[in-house]
């Protein structure tokens, strides 16, 4: 494995955090080296330093793309932490529902959600799953769902909704991978009245998100602990932005957002938290 | 590594025989059946890691039904199907419903033991793979809950010390009523 010297680390980590914001700790050399030798040396590259100037001049920013893939942890599950899956089940969809369709009964009821890191997609897909279940009758509302990451491979998968039998095997219950995937070879693949439900894009959670437009509910979970302080205080603050005044979001069940943004409140619905705007 | 518990089912019973001896004699623990329906039976009340059946056999429960059932009754088993040469293509059906390889008659021993070995690996490799993010899922939880109740005490805190300090700049109350107000407050913790 090509081996990685201290001042290539430097602006390596530099580099990286230039175009994701993913802030890695210099000393660990090893994580540099297991997740970017491969890349190097299929490019022929002699050194970090050479990897650094050819993603530099690659105009097409494919090195750069391969980079933030072999960066990025894409780790994610169905239903993590089941909670905040029962919290939208239980709590915030039919509290959202009787809201919207109280305040203008005879339209379509629209509600947008956003998985803000949406990896490849299991995410997104397991709230579409309970929507489904929920509302069963979808053609009364308008539910937009969006997911968007920063990894092309994890936007493409997300995309194509094909899982091994490992990924299925965590999370999924029996029950919804007989009923909304088909058994593809040794993969599953989602059915496409679910499929049909989401959209999944590439984006960069460092930029403005001026663009993507207003949300009733945010799932940010277990993205922003790659963050430094101080781009942490920003996501959230911007996500505060993106929020309707009525809006949920709802973040990773290690993480906190005390002293990184005070505009949210934190409330408790059964065993789980989930944060509201301060108005 | 692990002992798979494999499950031969044939309709005939010199292969049966044979394969049931080969795979004993690989320190394999064998399960055997005559048709899909024992194959069925015996699926639903032991525990089989690899099921090795014949593609073609007669009843309605054939090769691919077997797949589908042992499948359905536990996705991690492995199925392997023993074909004739002729029926390769329905043997790819079968790929497609779950099964995960195929052998071709007569069988060859030495392929069928390279397999199994690798099944075996891939199963020993899945257990701890499991037993690890089993371990790792305990301990996020457990810091789950000692950080979402941080979170709550510390938004309740932080409540209170702005009606403290909202009663200590009640400017129309004289400095001892407030005093006395926020400390009610404070021991109220
Ligand atoms: C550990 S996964 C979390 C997936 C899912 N939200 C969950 O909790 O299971 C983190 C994801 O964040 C993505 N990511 C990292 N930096 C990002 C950035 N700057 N913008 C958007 N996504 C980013 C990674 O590509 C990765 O897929």
């Amino acid at each position: 494995m090509l081996k990685i010297n201290s001042s290539e680390l430097k602006f390596i980590a530099q580099y990286i955090y230039d175009i994701s914001g993913i802030f890695l700790d210099e000393s660990k050399a090893y994580l540099f080296e297991t997740r970017l030798s491969s890349i190097a040396e299929e490019l022929g590259c002699t050194s970090y330093q050479d990897l650094y100037t050819k993603a530099k001049k690659d105009t097409k920013k494919t090195i750069e793309r391969q980079i933030i893939d072999a960066i990025s942890t894409n780790e994610t599950l169905f239903f993590r932490d089941k909670g905040p899956f029962e919290l939208l089940q239980h709590k915030i969809l039919p509290e959202i529902i009787d809201k919207r369709t109280s305040a203008s009964p005879n339209l379509k009821t629209n509600i947008k959600i956003w998985s803000a890191a949406s990896s490849t997609g299991q995410e997104l897909y397991s709230i579409a799953i309970i929507i489904k279940e929920l509302i069963p009758d979808l053609s009364r509302y308008n539910i937009n769902l969006l997911g968007t990451d920063i990894s092309d491979t994890a936007v493409s998968q997300a995309s194509y909704g094909k899982y091994n039998k490992f990924e299925i095997e965590r999370g999924l219950p029996q029950k919804q991978l007989q009923r909304y995937f088909t058994l593809f070879g040794d993969s599953w693949k989602i059915k496409d009245e679910i499929r049909a439900m989401v959209n999944f894009k590439k984006f960069n959670l460092m930029l403005p998100f001026s663009a993507l437009g207003r949300f009733d509910i945010i799932f940010c979970r277990n993205v922003a602990i790659y963050f430094t302080l101080p781009d942490r205080k920003k996501l959230f603050d911007k996500i505060a932005d993106s929020l309707t005044d009525d809006g949920f979001l709802v973040i990773g069940s290690t993480e906190s957002l005390t002293g990184v943004c005070p505009r949210f409140v934190p409330k408790k619905h059964l065993k789980s938290i989930f944060y509201q705007k301060k108005l | 590594m692990k002992i798979l518990t494999i499950l031969v089912v044939d309709d005939d019973p010199v292969i049966r025989r044979l394969l049931q001896q080969r795979l004993k004699k690989e320190n394999y623990n064998v399960l055997v059946a005559a048709d899909g329906y024992k194959a069925q039976s015996i699926l639903q009340e032991k525990h089989v890691d690899v099921v090795l059946t014949d593609l073609m056999m007669p009843g309605d429960i054939g090769g691919i039904e077997v797949t589908e059932i042992a499948k359905n009754i536990n996705k991690n088993i492995e199925v392997i199907l023993i074909t004739a040469h002729s029926s390769v293509d329905t043997a790819v059906e079968a790929m497609k419903k779950g099964a995960s390889d195929y052998l071709e008659k007569p069988i060859n021993f030495d392929e069928l033991f390279l397999r199994l070995d690798k099944i075996a690996n891939v199963q020993t490799i899945f257990r701890s793979a499991q037993e690890l993010q089993h371990a790792m899922d305990v301990t996020e939880h457990a810091a789950s809950e000692t950080i979402q109740a941080l979170e709550m005490k510390t938004a309740e805190l932080q409540g209170l010390l702005d009606e403290v300090e909202n009663i200590l700049r009640d400017h129309d109350s004289s400095e001892e009523v407030r005093i006395t107000r926020a400390l009610d407050k404070i021991s109220g913790i």
